[in-house]
């Protein structure tokens, strides 16, 4: 392994993050969509995330070294949040509106969560850059 | 001659380096998987693997067949300890990021100090190259 390799895992530590940033994104924008493309309101999503050795068959370390991945945008949810609202257009013949069942605490403590995960691996990039230059400096 | 230039402290200086980069790269898989379901976070045992590099003369050492060979310790494949995710992990996650910042941070510092050490061993034996000369 090199500090190149580390670069890699933390790049893909900042993109998985920027997926999961989406992600909330998208359930924050659509906390009260009823009508999606595939019907009926829209449903929660959540990135599913896998790690992945970067070297299959090197040595004890570089199986310990992992990147990780998306291994997936899937609906999470549990269903809608039911509403009584008879002058929604959407309303059924009972005046009930299915909307999102998107909590809005729970979407910003992922955002936030997000966020500080994304800091600590470009925190790491930087270390690792700083780790770099020191190396060619031994003998200076 | 050879003992002088690769003596045992120029080795190890060079071995610990190459060990703080190996703990970094495990540092940075651990942040990069700090939201992985499952995943268990991984140290290299310092404390198993230095004295091994640097350290006392072990109680039976491995025979060398040439005072020549260098040291037989080696940090190209340290043993790796996965840490046990606390038993209120929800998703069997054993990443703490704040004990993985703080690890990431001793470690270079670490690597800074020792490549200083580095440094200044090779400024040694250049300035007795050169005769004491600058």
């Amino acid at each position: 392994m090199d500090l190149l390799d580390t670069l890699n895992i933390s790049g893909s530590g900042l993109a998985a993050q920027r997926v999961r940033l989406q992600t909330v994104a998208s359930n924050l924008a659509n906390a009260r969509t009823t009508r999606t493309a595939e019907g009926g309101p829209y449903r929660r999503r959540a990135a599913v995330f896998e790690s992945n050795p970067i070297d299959n068959f090197g040595t004890q370390l570089d199986q310990a070294l992992a990147q990780v991945e998306v291994a997936g945008i899937e609906i999470a949810d549990q269903g809608g949040r039911v509403v009584h609202d008879p002058n929604h257009p959407d309303a059924d013949a009972n005046g009930y509106v299915t909307y999102p069942d998107i909590n809005l605490l729970h979407e910003m403590v992922d955002l936030m969560t997000t966020s500080r995960s994304y800091e600590a691996n470009a925190n790491v990039v930087e270390t690792t850059r700083d780790l770099a230059l020191r190396a060619l400096e031994i003998g200076r | 001659m050879t003992a002088f230039l690769f003596d045992t402290l120029t080795n190890g200086l060079e071995q610990v380096l190459d060990l703080r980069i190996q703990q970094h790269g495990l540092t940075a898989t651990n942040l990069a998987n700090a939201d992985t379901p499952g995943f268990r976070a991984r140290i290299i045992d310092f404390e198993d693997v230095l004295s091994e590099v640097v350290g006392q003369p072990e109680e039976l050492p491995m025979l060398r067949s040439d005072p020549l060979h260098l040291s037989q310790a080696s940090a190209t494949d340290p043993e790796i300890i996965e840490l046990e995710p606390t038993p209120w992990a929800e998703d069997g996650n054993s990443v703490q990021l704040e004990r993985e910042t703080a690890r990431l941070n001793a470690n270079a510092l670490m690597y800074r100090g020792v490549s200083r050490g580095l440094s200044r061993r090779l400024a040694m034996l250049k300035y007795a190259a050169s005769d004491g000369r600058k």
